[in-house]
């Protein structure tokens, strides 16, 4: 008997536990999200100017997707210090990769079939960020007014560029 | 309209007609005040390290090495008879055959010598920048822009000049020869600075390789689209520091460079560059595309650089050689601009100053002849000559003897600036060395 009532008060407090962890505070579980922000700053925060042969080698990589020969750059390095107006040496040395076979450049119709993904591609092929709104804009302004605005040009104008002297 | 406002109109159109035919290219409103003595001139830096004694004092191996044999291996430039023996500066095995000269008449004949001038620097660049800018600039570093204006950036700014007209043509990349176009000043800088080129390795190898080929762009309407689009990028790169300035080569004046360089790889390729009759050497080549140069553009300023002589560090032999040929190049110039670029002819001075001279002691190293060499650090390396001719300059003159110098290298500055009207701009700009002069108010 005594044996007996020890092991209804055992199972009680059993059941009684139980029940307590079963319907004790249960902790608010909070699920934190972010949305998709672009960190990039708006240039890339670029201060750091490349030199001859960094331009060259990532200007062919950019026209050709391939690289260049360490003599090769080299040789372009000193084509431009040949020339005292370095804008017009980079114009020359861009101008002869234009007319070299093997150069990646979209066709006219690419480029008008999606004008956006193009505009955006380009940004990052050649300035490693994505456009502005107002960047965006106004490339899509320029591209469906003027007719003679080719992908080749423009691919001329981000070579030239200020932003794509530095990185 | 009233009265009064028919005053106010016409007494504005007739300023403004005035005011305007003298808005000059740079944005300066008026041209220079000084009355120009010639519309054009040659600079010749004189060519990397030269003795009196094998130049002016005409002392060939006689004051070099003990060799009684003297004459003068520069007699296109200085009056003189060539040494009777031991020839070892011309062309063929040997060096036996001396070039013929090209002048009828030395330019000694046809203008001013400076037998004996001071340099300011034993060093090539320190020579350099002093023959270009005025002053010795202590603190100018190799490899490093000139601290000071250049001649070409007090043209430019204070004359009007444009880009395309100013030109420095070097022989080589080295000794830091491509810095030398403009200067770091805040006050002048890259927007002042004149076009270089070290032709034999733009329209070399390299160039031939890298530059040759480039696609033709039609002006209005591919590269005005170009730079249109590059403005709008340039304009959105919120860059914190100071980025590149270009020259100030408007789009008409790049695309006449770009002109040039095409004409340049196609004579280059046909072999009809106008290189002087010998051209066996990399100073003799330079001056044969200065010679194009001058011709397509008809430059104000045409600065042209030499260092062959520079090989007598080791070899004497070499140094004879390469003085001789100096003297053929310039003789090449004066006679292209006479008879070839009518534009400059009767209307240009040509100037020759060496940026240094050498040692008077010799170094250890003996040439092939068992002649010694020389370097240049003693007092010896600054004593030069100095020579000009042409327009307005007097002839058959010559100043100054080994006992009594006269004129300093950085004298050449105002010279020029005189020449092109921009001396008194020049002097009051503040920044040449003290007791630097106009080499015509030491006539």
């Amino acid at each position: 008997m005594q044996l007996n009532t020890t092991s209804i008060l055992r199972s009680t407090a059993m059941l009684l536990l139980v029940a307590v962890l079963a319907t004790g505070c249960k902790k608010d579980l909070f699920l934190y999200e972010l949305d998709t922000v672009d960190l990039d700053l708006h240039d890339g925060d670029k201060d750091r100017e490349k030199s001859n042969q960094e331009y060259a080698a990532i200007l062919h990589a950019n026209l050709f997707q391939t690289a260049l020969s360490p003599n090769d750059l080299y040789k372009i390095d000193q084509c431009i210090q040949s020339i005292g107006d370095k804008q017009l040496a980079r114009e020359v040395i861009i101008s002869n990769f234009m007319n070299k076979p093997g150069v990646q450049i979209p066709t006219a119709d690419e480029m008008n079939a999606d004008v956006n993904a193009f505009i955006i591609a380009t940004y990052n092929r050649f300035l490693v960020r994505n456009p502005t709104e107002a960047e965006k804009t106004w490339f899509r302004n320029k591209i469906t007014a003027d007719p003679n605005v080719t992908p080749e040009l423009i691919y001329f104008s981000f070579a030239l560029s200020e932003e794509y002297l530095f990185y | 309209m009233d009265r009064r406002n028919f005053i106010k109109r016409t007494g504005a159109a007739a300023a403004g007609l005035f005011a305007a035919p003298y808005i000059l290219p740079s944005g300066r409103l008026f041209a220079a005040s000084g009355a120009q003595l010639a519309e054009h001139v040659v600079f010749v830096l004189f060519a990397g390290g030269v003795r009196q004694q094998e130049s002016v004092l005409q002392r060939y191996l006689g004051d070099s090495q003990s060799d009684p044999t003297e004459g003068n291996i520069m007699y296109n430039m200085l009056d003189g008879t060539p040494p009777p023996e031991k020839i070892v500066y011309g062309t063929g095995l040997g060096g036996i055959s001396p070039i013929q000269p090209i002048l009828g008449q030395t330019l000694q004949q046809q203008g001013t010598l400076f037998r004996e001038m001071r340099a300011v620097s034993a060093g090539h660049y320190g020579g350099l920048n002093s023959l270009l800018q005025g002053n010795t600039a202590a603190t100018q570093g190799l490899q490093q822009k000139p601290l000071n204006p250049t001649i070409f950036e007090y043209l430019r700014r204070h004359g009007g000049i444009p880009a395309s007209k100013t030109w420095f043509v070097g022989n080589s990349l080295g000794n830091s020869v491509p810095l030398l176009n403009y200067s770091i000043h805040p006050n002048y800088g890259a927007q002042y600075g004149a076009n270089f080129f070290a032709p034999n390795v733009t329209f070399g190898p390299a160039g031939d390789q890298y530059l040759s080929d480039a696609k033709v762009y039609h002006p209005q309407d591919q590269l005005a689209p170009i730079y249109e689009m590059k403005s709008f990028l340039d304009n959105s790169f919120e860059h914190l520091g100071s980025v590149p300035t270009s020259i100030g080569n408007t789009p008409e004046e790049k695309q006449d460079i770009k002109a040039f360089m095409s004409e340049m790889f196609t004579k280059t390729h046909n072999g009809t560059i106008a290189h002087p009759p010998v051209q066996d050497s990399g100073d003799l080549t330079t001056v044969g595309y200065a010679c194009e140069v001058m011709k397509w553009f008809k430059p104000a300023l045409t600065v042209v650089n030499m260092s062959g002589v520079d090989g007598c560090h080791s070899s004497f032999t070499g140094y004879l050689a390469a003085l001789h040929r100096a003297d053929h190049a310039v003789a090449h110039m004066w006679d292209h601009i006479q008879n070839h670029i009518p534009e400059m002819a009767g209307n240009t001075v040509i100037i020759a100053i060496p940026e240094c001279g050498r040692n008077s002691t010799p170094n250890a190293i003996r040439d092939q002849n068992d002649w010694y060499s020389f370097d240049h650090s003693d007092s010896n390396s600054l004593r030069v000559f100095g020579m000009m001719a042409g327009a307005n300059v007097p002839s058959n003159l010559s100043i100054g003897s080994e006992d009594n110098q006269v004129g300093i290298v950085t004298d050449v500055v105002p010279t020029i600036a005189e020449i092109l009207g921009v001396k008194n701009e020049v002097l009051s700009a503040g920044f040449l060395e003290p007791g630097t002069q106009s080499l015509f108010d030491r006539i």
